[in-house]
């Protein structure tokens, strides 16, 4: 849908009482400023197409010092972080760590492939990532029965959201995973395999591919729509020909060099040795940029252009839909509201 | 104070709800992310007040060089001058 011609004044635009109940939900949230943490260089499995190990990241050396990890989170909310995200390889392996981490700032999400259930004290979202049914996850993966377990792990569990990655061969494993976790009362959101720099396989995305999922999203959202989160321009942004940056202009330092305001000022990319290279940041370190359609990454950066989807109702309704949806997936305790816009609105031209 | 400059304070300590302050005492040369500690999702909400306000449009690109209300003042003063 290509947004009306009219101009409308924002004023104008956040008159509507949905919207402006919406807005003003979400921009209670702008203080959120996030980095990420890799926590450990070992996980209990080894997934093909792992951004983690790819790259040199993968070979810092490990940190377990708990006061070493203490400093840190303390120095970053003194810098002014308020959200971590916890992630590579697998943070579940160090959960004394994780502890930390939720001592100082106590916001934030852990990226777990779910096979070691992370401490209930640890009260941060947790993202539990699913690449299909156990079949396709066997064989990717090389863990067997791996959603089965997952589910148990996080049955009833109010910080467990799971994450589908789709790839162009598990497109049509996403309705049988749905379905298996609306039975448990469990929630979902969706992810797009974006390949690392320099991988050339099988689960890269292709138009057709891109095409069918965007079909399969929309279907799950509609008859699922308690335990999909996710909104329909979610499914537009990430599933378009055009990756993120094209559509948006990436925000996150490795993309983006000014240092003045916004994620290229703050947000730093913390690898297992405590170190951070500015020229790697961003949210999944050696994802090449051309093909990102990442969750995380979107949830920053078509949230960091507000300002180009305040074009009229519609457009900023989607936009609003959007961030209403990561705010669910990341925050503990945000309950996402229904979409506003039901249609897929275009993206608004990027002249960055 | 010019007057851009005072409703730029204005706009601003509205927005962020800023308390003992008012636009007459408003710092014009403070910095705004240093000093008052706004971030990028702060400056689009105000650059859309001030688009209202104004009838101008402010750049995405262009929110790093807006450091302080007498920048945002000059800049709009510029734009309206311009006729952009």
């Amino acid at each position: 849908m290509n947004a009306p011609s009219q101009e409308y004044k924002f004023s104008e635009i956040t008159a509507h009482p949905l919207i402006r109940d919406k807005w003003e939900k979400v921009r209670r949230y702008f203080f959120l400023r996030e980095s990420t943490y890799d926590m450990t260089n070992r996980c209990n499995i080894r997934c093909e197409g792992c951004y983690y190990f790819t790259g040199e990241k993968q070979f810092a050396t490990e940190n377990n010092d708990r006061d070493d990890w203490r400093q840190l989170l303390e120095a970053e909310k003194k810098r002014g972080i308020t959200f971590v995200v916890l992630a590579g390889a697998e943070p579940s392996l160090v959960p004394q760590l994780c502890e930390v981490c939720y001592r100082a700032i106590p916001l934030g999400a852990i990226a777990t492939n779910g096979l070691k259930p992370i401490p209930r004290e640890i009260d941060y979202r947790i993202h539990i990532s699913v690449w299909g049914n156990d079949r396709t996850s066997l064989a990717i993966r090389k863990a067997p029965d791996m959603l089965t377990r997952q589910v148990t792990n996080y049955q009833g569990d109010p910080r467990a959201v799971f994450v589908y990655t789709f790839n162009p061969d598990n497109i049509d494993e996403a309705r049988e995973v749905t379905e298996k976790l609306a039975a448990g009362g469990l929630q979902i959101t969706f992810n797009m395999f974006s390949a690392p720099v320099g991988y050339q396989g099988p689960l890269r995305h292709t138009p057709e591919s891109l095409d069918r999922t965007k079909q399969v999203m929309t279907e799950l959202l509609a008859e699922f729509p308690e335990t999909v989160l996710f909104s329909p321009y979610n499914i537009v942004a990430h599933t378009r020909q055009q990756g993120l940056h094209e559509l948006f202009s990436c925000s996150y330092p490795r993309m983006n060099p000014s240092t003045a305001i916004g994620l290229g000022r703050s947000f730093r990319q913390y690898r297992t040795d405590l170190q951070w290279n500015r020229d790697a940041a961003c949210c999944v370190p050696d994802t090449d940029c051309s093909d990102c359609r990442h969750y995380a990454a979107g949830s920053a950066i078509v949230t960091a252009r507000m300002y180009r989807h305040a074009t009229d109702p519609v457009t900023f309704s989607a936009w609003l839909d959007y961030v209403d949806t990561y705010l669910a997936v990341w925050v503990r305790g945000y309950e996402k509201g229904p979409n506003l816009c039901e249609v897929p609105v275009v993206p608004p031209p990027n002249n960055s | 104070m010019n007057k851009t400059t005072t409703r730029v304070a204005e706009i601003i300590i509205n927005e962020l709800k800023l308390e003992d302050v008012t636009p007459q005492t408003f710092d014009a040369d403070l910095d705004l992310v240093d000093e008052v500690g706004i971030d990028s999702m702060d400056l689009a909400t105000i650059a859309l007040v001030l688009r209202d306000e104004y009838g101008i449009r402010i750049d995405e690109d262009d929110y790093p060089k807006l450091t302080t209300v007498r920048i945002i003042a000059e800049y709009i003063d510029n734009k309206l001058t311009s006729g952009e």
